[in-house]
């Protein structure tokens, strides 16, 4: 019996080692996920969950390059839509119409990123808050009147459709494309954790408290800049590409201010500094109506509410917690365990009295 | 054209020095951690394997049930545990007694009964363990003699056992370190033998060419010559003509708006100075023009500064901070840095011990994890001074470091300058308006006036300079 608790005691330290591992809970998130899938198979989870959470996945993709840009760099960007639709069109024609292998859509598409990173962030560099965002929403109108006026790639107003995906010669399917994906965000999460926690988000942090602080420790503003937004627009494309397998559908006016803004609103309403809060913001704009608004019924009846229960959401979390979401959680776990000490407490002084 | 040829030569073996120099300075802290390191695993082991032999002979000694100091202390710990079981039982059956005379309304004497039976009930529960626990134990030593002789048996064995384990954990640690020593030694002699033949060359290729020293002495580290700043129409500085010498702490003074600040900004490059040309001396052969170098270059060629409002990143803890200053010493690429590459992890365990020495100098270790937000003012000064030393600076830039500090502050501000003057062998140049902390400190003082220099010299020269004490207190 003492032997099995010396190894139950040294495993424990091992599982601790493991479990306090920062790449840990984003792994077991994915695993959960994928576990959905299986469950879907099995007949026990509806097709709306999975979208949802497929959606929750590809905008939070999206939402981890914005937040490197607003809650680290700190620039409003109101461009994401146009360069999410860009990703969709580019993977969808060249892949699955002109069938390229993956690796020449890869290149075309991240060679596509870097480019526009590179004139938004030369933009940046002389213009800021406010009228940066501005100049990108600019941006933006201007991919999305070239998607819609450019019909003979994009389909126009119509829409494109694009089906016949294939990887490695082979077709692929809606599982196969629901595994790529899971797999691309937990590794986009990663990413964004190593970015933040290296000498690159010290430096954007860095920038966005002080200009001069950051430059005279050797921190120079053209590259940080040029380097955010090449990372949030990669990060875009790659939602874009994603999202164009999964849906296989394309409407260019789609891509429009609106979808930039409720980027921004996730990551705001999340929390923009972390990443457990991103992907909660984002499930609350994007994924809440269809993972769980769907099934009351008051709102099955009304369903134009289901907006304005996102906007009054917005509103209570930007006046009552400016940190997002994540800070009320916060909140409530650090209350939570001081309740539970104090009801722990009380118990003693009734059963034994007070000490001495 | 062979002129040239040598001196982008020389230009590339100062470069490699300065690489070789870096790379013997992380090898040297790197190494350390991780001897200490090792050491701290060696101490666990050890431990570990102490732990299991105790628990080992514990077992032993029970199982042979042996009369021995064993055993009375496993009865001395149960019966303790059963005293404190005891313990709290009574004073549970007083808070039971007080609710039970409230609601049913007992008198004193009905109460005492009723406790004293409650509690007698309780005595004989611990003297019934009591005894069940010796009961237990006298049932285990039955055969004392055979037991004794087995179980000092097993417990040689087992001796021997422990010291053949811990002798083979001790062996295998130090035949690491040694590894990590022996490796160490060989790397930095292959290092201090190429910076020895790049210095020879050096000297070879220096011996017969003109110095390129812009006519700059050796003992001076900064010259500014005739520098000019304008906003507009107004001149902030003009024709200033200055000589910094090296190793010294240089004041410079001067009523508000004389333009004390904008000679810093211009020195760092916050401003881009029309005309007038600045002169650093950057190593023993190389003296650069600052004019030609962007802001964020200007902290490679070893001037820092700090700033007259505290600009610090408020959204990161102390050390964090410290880590931003040091952004120019990380060699790590993007790529290493995206997937936390292992030279990225041994980088900053390096520059993490240089950081929390420097904060246990300046007396800042207890805030090294807090959030700069809030804290007192003169531990933020505090905290950008420590920022500068990250980086090992040849000329520090302090803009008005005692501004907001109380008078006892102020007199340990001085003792850190000298401190650090001293101990990282650098130039201060600095800007005050506390004259008694300037007068103090300074080796050299340099009054401005509108922009004008009206006089250079040392602390008691310019107390006793007449034109000073006019721009100060107003001509009578």
């Amino acid at each position: 019996m003492r032997k099995l608790t010396n190894f139950m005691k040294q495993q424990s330290k091992q599982f601790a080692s493991v479990v306090k591992h920062p790449y840990f809970g984003f792994i077991l998130f994915g695993l959960i996920l994928l576990f959905t899938l299986y469950l879907r198979s099995m007949g026990l989870v509806t097709i709306s969950i999975i979208n949802a959470i497929v959606m929750t996945m590809i905008y939070s993709i999206i939402a981890l390059g914005f937040s490197l840009l607003l809650g680290y760099g700190g620039m409003a960007s109101l461009g994401t839509a146009g360069f999410v639709g860009l990703g969709s069109f580019i993977m969808g024609y060249f892949s699955g119409v002109l069938h390229y292998p993956l690796i020449y859509t890869l290149g075309i598409s991240f060679g596509v990123a870097i480019v526009v990173g590179l004139i938004v962030g030369f933009i940046s560099l002389r213009i800021e808050g406010m009228y940066l965002a501005i100049i990108t929403l600019g941006l933006g109108e201007i991919l999305r009147a070239f998607f819609i006026s450019y019909d003979k790639f994009t389909g126009g107003y119509s829409g494109r459709q694009f089906r016949n995906f294939t990887l490695f010669g082979n077709a692929v399917s809606a599982q196969a494309v629901y595994i790529i994906i899971t797999v691309l965000f937990v590794l986009a999460m990663i990413a964004t954790l190593n970015i933040i926690k290296s000498p690159t988000g010290r430096a954007l942090l860095a920038m966005k408290n002080s200009d001069s602080a950051a430059q005279s420790m050797g921190i120079s503003l053209l590259k940080y800049r040029l380097l955010a937004f090449v990372i949030s627009t990669v990060f875009a494309i790659l939602a874009g590409m994603l999202y164009i397998m999964y849906i296989k559908f394309s409407y260019a006016p789609d891509w429009n201010l609106s979808f930039s803004l409720n980027i921004l609103a996730a990551v705001i309403v999340g929390g923009a500094q972390s990443i457990a809060g991103i992907i909660l913001g984002v499930f609350t704009i994007f994924g809440l109506n269809l993972a769980i608004l769907n099934y009351i019924p008051f709102f099955q009846n009304n369903s134009a509410l289901m907006v304005i229960f996102n906007g009054v959401l917005i509103i209570v979390v930007v006046m009552f917690y400016p940190g997002g979401l994540i800070r009320l959680l916060q909140t409530l776990k650090y209350k939570f365990v001081l309740f539970i000490k104090k009801l722990r407490i009380k118990w003693k002084v009734y059963k034994y009295g007070k000490d001495d | 054209m062979a002129k040239m040829i040598n001196r982008l030569i020389l230009k590339y073996r100062i470069f490699r020095i300065e690489k070789l120099q870096a790379k013997q300075e992380f090898l040297e802290n790197y190494r350390d951690i991780q001897v200490f390191r090792q050491d701290k695993l060696l101490l666990s082991a050890t431990n570990r394997i102490e732990e299991t032999h105790q628990e080992k002979l514990r077992g032993f000694a029970l199982r042979a049930g042996i009369t021995t100091k064993y055993i009375e202390q496993e009865i001395k710990t149960r019966f303790e545990k059963a005293e404190t079981k005891h313990y709290w039982e009574k004073r549970a059956l007083n808070q039971i007694m007080i609710r039970k005379a409230k609601t049913h309304k007992l008198d004193e004497a009905q109460l005492e009964v009723i406790r004293n039976k409650k509690l007698k009930l309780l005595d004989d529960m611990l003297a019934l363990r009591k005894q069940k626990i010796t009961a237990s134990f006298e049932a285990k030593a039955k055969n004392p003699e055979q037991a004794v002789a087995l179980y000092e048996n097993n417990s040689l064995l087992l001796d021997a056992l422990f010291e053949k384990k811990t002798q083979v954990v001790k062996e295998k640690y130090a035949a690491k370190t040694a590894k990590i020593e022996t490796n160490k030694k060989n790397q930095l002699e292959r290092i201090a033998q190429n910076i020895k033949n790049h210095k020879d060359m050096i000297g070879k290729l220096t011996k017969d060419m003109p110095k390129n020293d812009n006519g700059l002495p050796e003992d001076v580290i900064l010259r500014l010559d005739k520098l000019t700043m304008r906003f507009g129409g107004l001149v902030a500085v003009d024709n200033l003509t200055f000589d910094v010498k090296q190793g010294e702490i240089f004041g410079l003074i001067g009523p508000n708006g004389a333009g004390k600040t904008t000679v810093f900004n211009c020195i760092t490059k916050f401003y881009n100075p029309p005309s007038g040309l600045m002169y650093f001396r950057k190593n023993l052969v190389e003296v650069i023009l600052l004019n030609e170098y962007p802001v964020h270059k200007i902290v490679k060629q070893g001037i820092v500064r700090t700033f007259q409002n505290v600009e610090l990143i408020w959204e990161l803890s102390v050390l964090d901070n410290l880590l931003v200053a040091a952004h120019s010493l990380f060699q790590t690429g993007f790529f290493g840095q995206l997937i936390h590459s292992r030279k990225l992890h041994q980088e900053e365990a390096v520059l993490r011990k240089k950081a929390t020495d420097i904060l246990a100098m300046l007396g800042l270790l207890p805030y090294q994890f807090v959030i700069p937000f809030g804290l007192p003012y003169g531990i933020l000064k505090k905290i950008e001074l420590a920022r500068t030393l990250m980086v090992k600076p040849k000329m520090i830039i302090l803009d008005e470091p005692a501004a907001g500090l109380n008078e006892s502050e102020t007199v340990e501000l001085a003792r850190i300058i000298r401190k650090i003057r001293k101990e990282y062998n650098t130039t201060i140049f600095l800007v005050e308006h506390d004259m008694g902390l300037v007068m103090d400190v300074c080796d050299t003082i340099c009054a401005i006036s509108f922009g004008k220099q009206i006089a250079i010299g040392s602390p008691k020269e310019i107390q006793n300079n007449k034109i000073v004490r006019d721009a100060y207190l107003g001509e009578e």
